[in-house]
């Protein structure tokens, strides 16, 4: 996990923004059509095209029949249940290509999202940091976590402590900047970055081992001896993409709407049934 | 779009979310969901309601049924010599069984004896004069000029002009012409459903409480009545042209060959002219390959017809024009020939009106795949013009019968009370094709072979016969199984030019200097015209106030003209055998009385078995001689006297009646299912009661019409042994 985020966060972070991230409409127009160009030819290559054709056909020809013979429920009754048999061969046949998009399709929709959901916070916002430990590694305590600030971040307020292992600060952001906050777990070193004023720019809010590093991929997964298991920023700020819905679900939404857009509208141009 | 909305709506949820792939599976699935859902709830939900307004408005309509299920077998043409021959050679066991449970007659037609009016008169139940259809085509009397008479196309008038684009803002006008009211409609009204399939003149098809595709009439995408394209790198005869079709020379570099399709009018850009779909065919072994500039490829098999192909013309950005065609490859060493059937409208996108519901015929085409919509859909000009063989036509023939049947058999099973009537065209075709191999002296065996086919007509009688024995076997003795044809068959050695022989007599006259006319008239001196002939059977007098032209008075100078005429024809004879042409020439105000009498011919000429009005006097020309040989494929016809080609009439119930008549099949179904036909309909009830009338059996073959003395005028029945 750690190695396939690196590359692909490297990768990404290559050819991500190249207008820079003040400029959000480009990446979000380009990806979502290029994840449906993927889509359709990914289907083109490895479904059944016969089979969805026929199985779309025959969905047709029964709900034509529930039209056309409507006042004949003896044949409305079978011809809706036809249709639906159809419908679940119809899916079945979309396994295949849906296995074959899910990792490609969810890596280019996590990266657009490191890049473009969050905002740096304001300065002087506060923010709660979470810490959590790690069960499987054991031997520290919550009690013995600490927290070293950079300059420019305060501590509000005393860390709260819990008997399952989570810790939290609630810190201030006085300058802004990329602020390193170092967490102290017994011998144990991790960082996270604190992301406060200045430009848009690509805001890490997450750094975890467990299977939500996948979709948090910008930090770098804490060591696996490590006792700590996530570091977390909990004040979240959604950064502004114009016309275009804001936030990780917005941004989801709009990949999935836009790509569909563009697969069902190229389709016929790609000689692609779906 | 219905997922998105639901995602959009739903944010939480989209972490769930894997990718484009599963959004067109789950969007196209949740849309049949919904669909599905949507339409069986509504579907339940508005049936208590139509249920009661069903009763409130007509009560029970099967109360007085004496059935509750009719099916109609059209098998046009169907000839009740023929088939009483070979129901004798035991070659049609399901249709002697019928008659033996119930009736077979022979069936009166309609005067003209051809299939737009007498299946005009089958929907309507009135005669000629009240439905307005005579003949295939008629003459605009403002201009002489023929138009078809069931159909008038116009198109939009309301129009946007965007640069070179023009915009149609409303629909092309399609209008029936069939005048008076088809019964299903009644029965509609009645709340009894109807499955109406391929009925002649039913394009447009015009809305009523039930199902309709249209039949004959319904024209290619071109707008032809069908037009085939001969692509060929030999020019044959040095045509441009044939009857009914158009030649590509082609130009073969190496194995590869380009050449286009020509399509429609494009009537979205100002002098568009025809849309075209260019191609590259390349010569492999012993065939070949298509490949459509940017879109679909497919193998051209030597010697055999491809599927269905579907055509795509752009008009227009994102305006496409859907058309299906059948590509045969006749050859490709040394000359490479290839046939295409008339470009057919797509039944699943039809571009002009085909069926009622609209989606009826997209129903049966993603049921059973493409099939042919084309009014005359049997390729009879690309046989007549020997573009193709024989065994090409009776290939293609067949396989539009199969279409047929499919959908014949579904309409069957959902029709569980009601009425269906197919029309299988496949009887009346292959006997216009095929006439000639039952007369081994016909003219048209010139030059031709004349025995391979020679059970053609009687493998199609077969077919038909397995047909009714498949519905009377589904359909079981409750429901009333009807099997009947618009008219007989009769020979057609020897065509009559009945231009050419009023321009003899002195009543047609061309302009100074002509001997000889073109086609539609060209050269006629309309001011010194009394009387022209158009279309199979008809002849018009130039009546003053009703042709443009007119210069014969109303009153006695017509009827005298028209007594006269009729005369002259009863007494034609033709010079080379000595036989009488004409059995029967009928004045017009002497057989008809309804509202559009007018628009009859005047004369309708009942030829005598073995004669017709020539091809060249059908399209209204003057030639050198009245009399000739027909040579051409259609060797056989009906458009003679009505008397001597009666239709068949088979029923599952004995009748009340000898001589049934076409009229008389709606009025009697009307009946049949308890309600009183329309008073303007003029037929008779032919069942008397649920057990039928005393008349039951097998027609005894003395009782057929004779045809006339011409040698093979008509393949009579063996004599009972």
């Amino acid at each position: 996990m750690a190695l396939f985020n690196h590359l692909t966060t490297a990768l990404f972070d290559a050819i991500l923004a190249p207008l820079g991230h003040g400029r959000p409409w480009f990446d979000l127009v380009l990806w979502p059509v290029l994840g449906g160009i993927t889509a359709l030819l990914v289907i083109k290559a490895v479904s059944n095209q016969a089979g969805i054709t026929r199985a779309k056909g025959r969905i047709q020809v029964h709900l034509l029949e529930v039209v056309l013979f409507r006042d004949d429920l003896r044949t409305v009754f079978p011809a809706t249940a036809k249709a639906l048999a159809y419908n679940l061969l119809y899916l079945a046949y979309n396994i295949v290509p849906m296995l074959v998009m899910i990792v490609p399709m969810t890596t280019i929709l996590v990266q657009l999202v490191s890049h473009y959901a969050y905002a740096p916070l304001r300065v002087g916002d506060s923010v709660t940091m979470v810490v959590e430990l790690d069960d499987a590694v054991g031997g520290v305590a919550a009690a013995d976590v600490t927290l070293d600030l950079p300059d420019g971040v305060v501590l509000e307020a005393p860390p709260v402590r819990t008997a399952e292992g989570m810790v939290a600060w609630r810190l201030s952001a006085q300058t802004a900047g990329d602020h390193l906050l170092r967490v102290h777990a017994g011998a144990s070193v991790e960082d996270k970055v604190l992301s406060v004023g200045g430009p848009a720019r690509k805001v890490s809010v997450l750094r975890t081992k467990g299977w939500e590093a996948f979709l948090y991929p910008s930090e770098a997964v804490p060591a696996s001896g490590s006792p700590i298991a996530s570091i977390s920023i909990l004040n979240r700020r959604d950064a502004p993409l114009g016309p275009f819905p804001a936030g990780e679900a917005g941004i989801l939404a709009w990949f999935f709407g836009a790509s569909l857009l563009a697969g069902f509208l190229l389709k016929d141009r790609f000689g692609v049934t779906i | 779009m219905v997922a998105a909305a639901a995602v959009l709506a739903l944010p939480g949820t989209a972490e769930a979310y894997i990718g484009p792939g599963a959004g067109f599976a789950f969007a196209g699935s949740l849309a049949v969901l919904v669909g599905a859902f949507a339409l069986a709830l509504g579907t339940i939900l508005l049936w208590p309601f139509t249920w009661l307004v069903r009763t409130i408005r007509v009560g029970n309509p099967y109360k007085n049924a004496l059935t509750r299920r009719v099916i109609v077998i059209g098998l046009d043409g169907m000839d009740p010599g023929i088939t009483l021959r070979f129901m004798r050679e035991g070659r049609l066991p399901n249709l002697k069984k019928l008659a033996e449970t119930g009736v077979f007659r022979p069936l009166s037609t309609s005067n003209p004896s051809m299939s737009p009016v007498a299946w005009s008169t089958f929907s309507t139940g009135v005669d000629p004069s009240r439905h307005g259809i005579y003949d295939f085509i008629t003459r605009d009397p403002c201009t002489y000029a023929p138009m078809l008479s069931s159909t008038d196309i116009k198109n939009a008038e309301r129009v946007l002009n965007i640069g070179k684009y023009v915009i149609p803002l409303e629909k092309p006008k399609i209008k029936l012409l069939q005048k008076s009211q088809a019964f299903w409609k009644t029965l509609g009204d009645k709340h009894i459903p109807s499955i109406i399939q391929r009925v002649p003149i039913t394009f447009p098809p015009v809305p009523f409480r039930g199902i309709l595709l249209s039949g004959m009439c319904v024209p290619d995408l071109r707008g032809s009545q069908g037009t085939f394209s001969y692509f060929s790198t030999a020019n044959r005869d040095g045509q441009a042209a044939f009857t009914g079709g158009e030649q590509t020379v082609l130009r073969r570099k190496g194995n590869v060959i380009r050449s286009r399709i020509v399509g429609p009018d494009n009537g979205m850009v100002k002098g568009g002219g025809r849309m075209t779909l260019a191609f590259t065919l390349t010569v492999r072994g012993d065939g070949a390959h298509l490949a459509f500039d940017g879109g679909e490829s497919f193998d051209l098999p030597l010697g055999a017809y491809t599927p269905w192909v579907h055509l795509s013309f752009r008009a227009g950005p994102g305006v496409n024009v859907a058309g299906i065609a059948r590509f045969y490859l006749q050859s490709v060493d040394p000359e490479v020939s290839l046939y295409m059937t008339p470009i057919h409208i797509d039944p699943e996108a039809p571009a002009m009106p085909i069926s009622h519901p609209a989606v009826y015929s997209v129903y049966l085409a993603k049921r059973f795949g493409a099939f042919a919509t084309l009014g005359l859909a049997e390729d009879t000009w690309a046989l007549n013009e020997r573009v193709i063989d024989e065994a090409a036509f009776f290939e293609q023939a067949m396989a539009f019968c199969d279409e047929r049947e499919k959908m014949f058999f579904d309409a069957v099973e959902h029709t569980r009370e009601g009425l269906v009537t197919t029309v299988f065209d496949t009887t009346d075709r292959v006997q216009h094709m095929f006439y000639r191999y039952l007369d081994p002296t016909h003219p048209a065996n010139r030059d031709k072979e004349s025995t391979a086919f020679a059970d053609a007509i009687q493998r199609v009688y077969t077919h038909m016969d397995g047909i009714v024995g498949k519905t009377l076997a589904e359909v079981g003795p409750e429901a009333t199984v009807i099997v009947m044809s618009d008219h007989g068959f009769t020979n057609f050695r020897r065509g009559v030019n009945l231009n050419t022989w009023l321009y003899e007599q002195g009543y047609l006259c061309l302009k100074e200097g002509h001997t000889l006319s073109g086609e539609w008239f060209e050269h006629l001196d309309w001011s010194r015209t009394r009387a022209f002939s158009l279309g199979l059977t008809g002849m018009f007098i130039n009546r003053k106030g009703r042709e443009a032209s007119g210069i014969v008075a109303e009153g006695d100078e017509y009827r005298t003209l028209v007594k006269e005429l009729c005369c002259k024809l009863e007494a034609l004879v033709d010079p080379e055998s000595g036989d009488r042409a004409v059995r029967k020439a009928r004045a017009a105000f002497e057989c008809f009385d309804g509202p559009y009498r007018l628009d009859a011919p005047d004369i309708l000429v009942g030829y005598e078995g073995g004669f017709r009005n020539s091809w060249a006097c059908a399209t209204g020309s003057v030639t050198t001689t009245v009399f000739e040989d027909n040579t051409k494929s259609w060797s056989g016809d009906h458009c003679v006297d009505p008397d001597i080609v009666p239709g068949v009439f088979f029923c599952n119930r004995p009748i009340n009646v000898e001589d049934p008549h076409i009229a008389d099949i709606p009025f009697s179904i009307l009946s049949l299912f308890g309600h009183a036909p329309p008073r303007h309909m003029q037929g008779r009830m032919l069942f008397e009661s649920a057990g039928g009338g005393p008349v039951r059996g097998v027609v005894d073959a003395s009782r057929l019409p004779q045809s006339g003395s011409a040698p093979g005028a008509r393949i009579e029945p063996e004599p009972t042994p």
